[in-house]
């Protein structure tokens, strides 16, 4: 009996190093060539945007404020980027599922100019680092969070800064490529004001072609890839934020305070083109109408009693007609990065990745990451194929 | 700012002349593969969750292998020396092994995943798409 355990331990003491050593020797050559693959999904991506809204004259006779601003329009310009951390990769044993974990560090640098004609010319920063951290489980779900903090600051004037903190948290779910529902939660400043939101999305239409996504309060997109290079979309989204603001031309004027809190925001209504100029680099054009043109001053020292709730106090506010916007921006995208063709999981992952955008600016860099499958084959060389066909094959 | 935007817009034409047609031309018959094995293997929503993950990363490891021994030819062969040679021997040699390697284990995956009958209709699919592809150059060149 004792003989037959031994020799039964034995075996499996063999059995267990012939494992081993078949696992090192079924990767040994591939290991020996030290060859580097792309440890992450993601790639950097930079994205330098333009927004304008055009100048309209505060019609409100009444309001002493709104006769000395005098008209209201926006400039402003964003640099934003993303770029991996971190990516775990756990393949389910012997279920064939892939489960992958993503940290992002994102960044944003936003600089605001508030047209007043009536007032000094003030420039306002909005800049922060967040995180980001998207989990894919391989099956139907997916989960986001994202952490962006952030300082405002009136850097035309000796004023003290703001810190804010936007943050959201998003179940994604994909019961086959082309439905998708969403539900979570966000802190946004995008509508004005410190806003806790439910988080509410839901897209009809696979991610590389036509499709509907309404993502509330983000964004409303009817996305038509036109070619594997444009992509059109007709959209709805609003356009805001909350800045510190220099009280140097005193206005506000009950109390002595330095800053108070410059808040807007705007629905812009319009069409959007996404140009994939090339795998490295993409730009966008959009143009449309703002509607819910909203201005609205509040005093940090009448707010103080509400520091984690939506300011209610203003001394300011108004709301002025439909004008014009135009938006543009660059995308950029360096290093390489793991495949991902047809998985929907990671379509849906990098599409998380950009409606949430960068900071708390509600501007995406479109979705420079997801492959539109090209209809036509032209322009095929030999060179660019030499991955997939061997040359005795001719 | 309007010289900012200058530079940017100088930094992105030099990134866009400099970039490599070659690799968008690759990107772009991958994706023409992909969309045409997707087509022919017609798998359930459950298959696809589970197939394409495992068949990206053999593609990824395949393009791998294939590129770093390309890289090594562009140098030339006019000139190598005996040591050089040998060396270059040896990696393409290595290589093909580490192919056939990534080959068999993905071949076991996609195996246990699709199914056998699937798994062949795979390898005939890719070999179709590459006479698309010779058919193709063909065309243009006559």
């Amino acid at each position: 009996m004792k003989t037959k355990n031994k020799i039964g331990k034995v075996l499996i003491f063999i059995g267990t190093i012939f494992l081993f050593n078949t696992e090192i020797k079924s990767q040994a050559n591939f290991d020996s060539l030290k060859i580097k693959l792309p440890k992450h999904y993601f790639n950097t991506v930079i994205n330098l945007d333009s927004y304008r809204k055009a100048k309209q004259d505060f019609t409100d006779t009444t309001d002493f404020l709104a006769k000395r601003l005098k008209s209201y329009g926006i400039k402003q310009f964003s640099a934003s980027f993303y770029t991996p951390l971190f990516t775990d990769i756990t393949e389910g044993k012997g279920k064939g599922i892939t489960k992958s974990t993503h940290v992002l560090l994102t960044g944003n640098f936003l600089l605001l100019q508030p047209k007043f004609s009536g007032i000094s010319q003030h420039t306002l920063l909005k800049t922060g680092i967040g995180i980001r951290c998207i989990f894919n489980s391989g099956k139907k779900g997916v989960w986001f969070v994202d952490a962006s903090p952030f300082i405002t600051k009136d850097i035309t004037y000796v004023s003290k800064g703001y810190f804010r903190a936007a943050s959201t948290i998003v179940y994604s779910h994909n019961p086959n490529e082309k439905f998708n529902w969403r539900i979570g939660i966000t802190k946004s400043f995008m509508w004005g004001n410190k806003n806790y939101w439910p988080f509410l999305g839901i897209r009809i239409g696979k991610l590389d072609k036509v499709n509907l996504s309404i993502q509330f309060p983000r964004s409303i997109n009817f996305n038509i890839p036109v070619g594997p290079k444009l992509t059109m979309s007709l959209y709805t989204k609003p356009q805001g934020g909350m800045y510190n603001f220099s009280n140097r031309d005193s206005l506000y004027y009950i109390s002595n305070d330095a800053t108070f809190s410059y808040t807007r925001y705007e629905l812009n209504t319009g069409f959007r083109a996404d140009v994939r100029v090339s795998n490295r680099f993409n730009f966008y054009v959009a143009t449309g109408f703002c509607s819910k043109n909203n201005v609205t001053f509040y005093s940090e020292t009448a707010n103080k009693s509400r520091p984690r709730l939506p300011y209610k106090k203003y001394f300011f506010s108004e709301n002025l007609g439909p004008t014009l916007f135009f938006n543009a921006g660059l995308v950029f995208k360096f290093g390489k990065s793991r495949s991902f063709y047809n998985e929907k999981n990671m379509y849906d992952v990098m599409d998380l990745n950009n409606t949430i955008g960068v900071g708390d600016n509600n501007q995406s860099a479109g979705n420079p990451q997801i492959p539109i499958t090209p209809k036509v084959k032209k322009n095929l060389n030999l060179s660019s194929i030499q991955d997939l066909i061997d040359y005795n094959e001719f | 700012m309007k010289r900012f935007f200058k530079i940017v817009v100088f930094v992105c034409m030099f990134l866009y002349s400099g970039h490599s047609f070659a690799q968008g031309s690759r990107d772009k018959v991958a994706e023409l593969r992909v969309s045409f094995i997707s087509k022919k293997l017609e798998m359930t929503n459950s298959e696809s969750e589970k197939f394409w993950p495992v068949y990206n990363e053999y593609n990824d490891k395949i393009k791998a292998i294939k590129r770093n021994l390309r890289q090594s030819y562009k140098k030339g062969v006019d000139n190598l020396s005996d040591g050089e040679a040998e060396e270059l021997y040896q990696l393409d040699i290595k290589s093909k092994k580490a192919e056939a390697e990534i080959h068999e284990q993905y071949a076991e995956k996609i195996k246990a995943i699709i199914g056998a009958k699937k798994t062949v209709k795979l390898r005939v699919a890719e070999e179709e798409f590459k006479i698309e592809i010779i058919k193709n150059i063909k065309d243009k060149s006559d």
